[in-house]
């Protein structure tokens, strides 16, 4: 369990050094919910405005902690660090935690700047029990996220690998989870491929919780597929990162 | 005591042999040399003797241990310094030190970092950022990350690659130091004069070993070219490439007055593993 916080130590060192791999992390996402703002404001749908926006929310920090955290894994494995931690005497699995550790503090610190602006932007007002609920869902989905790109860095030799993956799980994740249409509104099959999808119940969640009065006996389930989605992503890629 | 034990070690990358069947000792508390040119698979012979990779076929013992059935132990004593820098260009010289050396549970750690950054020449460069940094100081944060944990054994992978003279010169100072603090050095390059500074030399090509000696019995096995200029007139012989043959030479002329001037032409270790690869390859 040390050496995961010396990985994740190193990982927040690093980040902290990269000022602008910060601010494009941070001030990205503000201009993307600024963007929906006048894209919704457009469409004149102020009464679904919630609908869409905080599951919006929670689809920006799944996909930036997936591909800066993909992104990072296969530099660390095409500049040689990778093998050179785990010949120093760091295990798989550490190296991970250490990742999850790293990529966690980023991620929250994203949910909080882009919640913040999406409440105050679109004048949402939700009570202190949503809202640390809210914060719940999207930091589950933020570990999910991290090994999801930890997982697909393992079928990637160097970055530009990283690219397609894009249009081939995110996009589609998108589309199918429920966050834009509703779900029973899509096919059987573009039901079935959204369950696949961590973020089919991020959005389950969510959607409930910004109905108000909802706790998190009616999230429970959702969250629990979460972790277990977690659970399974950390064990399959701590066989696929390869070490040797 | 050998440091490292390896045997008909085989590996294959697809239809390209990187290795085809390499046997190596080397013995504890030497430098040893891997010198070869580009593919001749010293790096592949590196990563499976750190346990990097899985060989094909072949036994492959490091200070008595197997690197992948027993790399914690084993990794707990070799120190690495990987071909490219394999550094994290926003971290400093002392972050990486800290790191690798809490990873490997150093103790009194920040009394070590010092040290081994005042040993690398870095002391006044380290809270910079690596990527600030030069080359040559980029393999030096590289060879500190890998001496942090006091290793056995140092496995270092063209080390001086790209660097220039003068700090290749020091390099080899560093690297003579710490051999002479027990440490086994094996050092991959593909500078034959390198080979020169080593205790010990194999000879890589085409992931075979085509020869393996002492730098200066390597030598012995090259042909001198000797000029003797005597009463205006040069007269040339070939002899063998040893202090004892040349004497032997020059006993016929006496070094009389007239002889205006002597001139030597040893082969140098390129041309002579030239010579043995092509003695190799006109026997089989």
């Amino acid at each position: 369990m040390r050496h995961v916080f010396i990985v994740g130590k190193r990982v927040i060192t690093q980040l902290r050094h990269d000022k602008r791999l910060l601010a494009i992390s941070l001030v990205g996402p503000l201009l993307i919910m600024y963007f929906l703002k006048i894209f919704l404001d457009g469409l004149n749908v102020a009464a679904l405005t919630a609908r869409y926006v905080i599951p919006f929310t929670a689809f920006i920090v799944h996909f930036l902690a997936f591909l800066l955290c993909a992104i990072v894994l296969v530099q660390e494995r095409t500049g040689g660090t990778m093998e050179r931690m785990f010949i120093a005497g760091f295990r798989r699995s550490e190296v991970i935690g250490g990742y999850i550790v790293g990529y966690f503090g980023l991620a929250t610190l994203q949910a909080a700047v882009v919640l913040t602006e999406t409440l105050w932007l679109f004048q949402l007002d939700y009570e202190a029990a949503t809202l640390f609920n809210l914060f719940l869902v999207f930091w589950i989905l933020a570990v999910v996220s991290v090994l999801l790109g930890i997982f697909i860095s393992t079928f990637a030799r160097r970055e530009a690998h990283i690219f397609p993956f894009i249009p081939l799980v995110i996009l589609p994740e998108m589309f199918l989870s429920g966050m834009l249409v509703d779900g029973d509104k899509l096919p059987v099959w573009g039901q079935w491929l959204g369950r696949l999808s961590p973020l089919h119940y991020a959005n389950n969640a969510v959607q409930e919780l910004i109905k108000g009065g909802v706790g998190l006996e009616t999230i429970g389930r959702d969250l629990v597929i979460l972790a277990a989605y977690a659970v399974v992503l950390l064990l399959v890629a701590s066989r696929t990162l390869a070490e040797a | 005591m050998n440091a490292v034990e390896v045997s008909g070690l085989r590996k294959s990358y697809g239809k390209i042999q990187a290795l085809q069947g390499v046997d190596l000792r080397v013995p504890a508390g030497a430098i040893y040399g891997l010198v070869g040119p580009n593919g001749a698979g010293k790096t592949t012979l590196i990563k499976a003797l750190v346990g990097a990779l899985r060989p094909d076929a072949g036994e492959v013992r490091v200070l008595g241990l197997d690197p992948l059935k027993e790399k914690w132990a084993l990794r707990r004593q070799i120190g690495y310094m990987p071909q490219s820098y394999a550094l994290y260009e926003d971290l400093s010289a002392r972050d990486h030190l800290t790191f690798y050396g809490q990873g490997q549970n150093v103790a009194d750690l920040p009394r070590k970092v010092g040290e081994i950054l005042a040993f690398t020449e870095l002391s006044e460069r380290a809270d910079d950022p690596v990527r600030t940094f030069s080359g040559g100081m980029k393999k030096r944060v590289s060879l500190a990350c890998a001496l942090i944990h006091d290793p056995r054994i140092l496995f270092l992978d063209e080390p001086t690659a790209a660097v220039d003279p003068h700090l290749r010169r020091r390099s080899w100072q560093l690297f003579r130091t710490l051999a002479g603090r027990g440490i086994t050095l094996l050092i991959s390059t593909h500078l034959m004069e390198e080979a020169l500074l080593c205790d010990q030399v194999t000879i890589m090509r085409q992931g075979q070993i085509v020869a393996m000696d002492t730098p200066e019995r390597l030598m012995e096995r090259g042909r001198s070219q000797l000029w003797v200029h005597q009463n205006g007139a040069a007269q040339q012989q070939v002899i063998p490439s040893t202090p004892a043959a040349l004497a032997t030479a020059l006993h016929a002329y006496g070094l009389a007055a007239g002889i205006d001037a002597v001139h030597v032409r040893a082969e140098s270790l390129e041309e002579i593993v030239l010579g043995i690869i092509q003695e190799q390859e006109a026997q089989s």
